[in-house]
């Protein structure tokens, strides 16, 4: 991160295949697509170069990537709802799992998993979004605590009623969705 | 006692998320052995937290190579430098500079009709003659520009290509290129027209402009609606040929 802040672009490489993915699941929870996830990978890490020199050296460079990431994603978000985009599967014929290229399921887990990442998504639309943000690090992300109250500037109290209630509305909604 | 019965329960989805540390978890789970009302729950807890974890998302993974995903960002983070979002400044700038090209516009045919009357005809003669080293410079400082502008045109062209096209409203299953397939051909007949391959000025970036040719003719005839499959053979020129970090390089060379 410091050679980025003094222009040295090849610094780029090695952060992004140290950071890439997280940013890249993080962005996937709320957009639910591959693409604008990819998209918004790039503008991440744009946004990361352009303050590079902002960046203070002491702190660690995940948790204010991912603070990045979430803004940007959240943004992004926020566009699709006012646009009336709704979150639906992916349609091209080409199962998520398999644009998602992760670990390779088997093509009954991987329905089943597609049938509950929809649901979860649209069960995450209900949160709100200082919920969402903290469940989306703990659950996605898998940070602790102390890292997500660093990373969304809240208190760590905050953090954990915000995760309470976010997983208590979760389970609300899944039911629901049922 | 009740009191810690409350907290813990307030602890429980937290603990089921894993998120208490140590010392915490186990202040929870002793009053969860002691607390059936709390076992109860924490097990209907655990039993959504597992529902939670098959969500495909948790271990997906971007679908493209960390170096060519650097790469794009790069480029990306280039094009926002060349091309700054327009802000509310801009009639600080755009006013200014209109009231300068008018007054130019104004002034200066008459500050030279002015000094065309006073100076002796000999003068003015010599006046218009430029030195051939001059004209040769800015021949070559043009065709530097021309390729630098084309390049980049390019690379814009190849980046959205090799990034995340747009699906095709008509077949939701194809990504749409037309505007892609349109101005690679606008291209290739810009790059005939201003760029010349066998100029001194452009020598030393030949096999980058042939590379991004024939790239650009291969984007030039892909249908308007492409399969996700015609883009295979582009993607792969575009990774093994490191084309779009050659085209930074190379445009910043050409621009000295």
């Amino acid at each position: 991160m410091l050679r980025l802040a003094t222009g040295d672009r090849d610094a780029l490489a090695p952060l992004m295949e140290r950071h890439s993915r997280r940013v890249y699941r993080i962005a996937l929870s709320y957009l639910r697509d591959p693409d604008e996830a990819l998209d918004a990978v790039q503008e991440t890490f744009v946004k990361a170069m352009q303050h590079a020199a902002r960046w203070d050296g002491a702190s660690a460079v995940a948790p204010w990537l991912m603070k990045i990431a979430v803004n940007h994603s959240i943004d992004v978000y926020r566009r699709g709802k006012r646009r009336g985009a709704r979150i639906q599967p992916w349609e091209d014929g080409t199962p998520p799992e398999e644009r998602f290229a992760g670990d390779q399921p088997s093509p009954e887990s991987a329905a089943e998993g597609r049938q509950i990442g929809e649901r979860i998504a649209q069960a995450l639309q209900a949160l709100p979004e200082a919920h969402r943000a903290v469940f989306t690090l703990r659950h996605y992300d898998g940070m602790s605590l102390e890292e997500i109250a660093a990373t969304l500037g809240l208190s760590l109290g905050t953090v954990k009623s915000s995760l309470h209630r976010a997983v208590y509305r979760l389970r609300e909604r899944l039911e629901e969705l049922r | 006692m009740i009191f810690d019965h409350w907290r813990t329960r307030r602890q429980l989805s937290l603990l089921a998320m894993g998120a208490l540390d140590e010392s915490e978890a186990a202040a929870a789970r002793r009053h969860v052995a002691a607390c059936p009302r709390c076992a109860v729950e924490l097990s209907a807890l655990g039993d959504f937290v597992s529902l939670l974890q098959r969500d495909p998302v948790r271990t997906a993974a971007p679908g493209m190579d960390d170096a060519l995903l650097a790469r794009l960002t790069l480029a990306r983070f280039d094009q926002a430098r060349v091309e700054p979002k327009a802000s509310w400044r801009w009639p600080f700038v755009a006013i200014p500079a209109a009231a300068a090209a008018l007054a130019a516009i104004v002034l200066v045919p008459r500050v030279l009709d002015e000094k065309q009357t006073h100076a002796p005809r000999e003068a003015a003669a010599n006046e218009i003659l430029v030195p051939e080293a001059a004209l040769k410079r800015m021949e070559r400082n043009v065709a530097r520009e021309q390729a630098v502008s084309y390049l980049n045109d390019a690379q814009d062209v190849l980046v959205t290509v090799a990034s995340a096209p747009q699906l095709c409203d008509r077949k939701r299953r194809t990504l749409d290129l037309a505007e892609e397939a349109r101005r690679s051909r606008d291209l290739l007949s810009r790059r005939a027209m201003l760029v010349d391959l066998d100029s001194d000025e452009v020598r030393s970036v030949r096999p980058i402009l042939e590379d991004v040719e024939r790239v650009l003719r291969e984007v030039a005839v892909l249908d308007p609606c492409a399969r996700p499959q015609d883009l295979d053979a582009i993607h792969a020129q575009l990774r093994e040929g490191r084309l779009l970090m050659k085209i930074n390089l190379m445009t910043r060379e050409l621009q000295g």
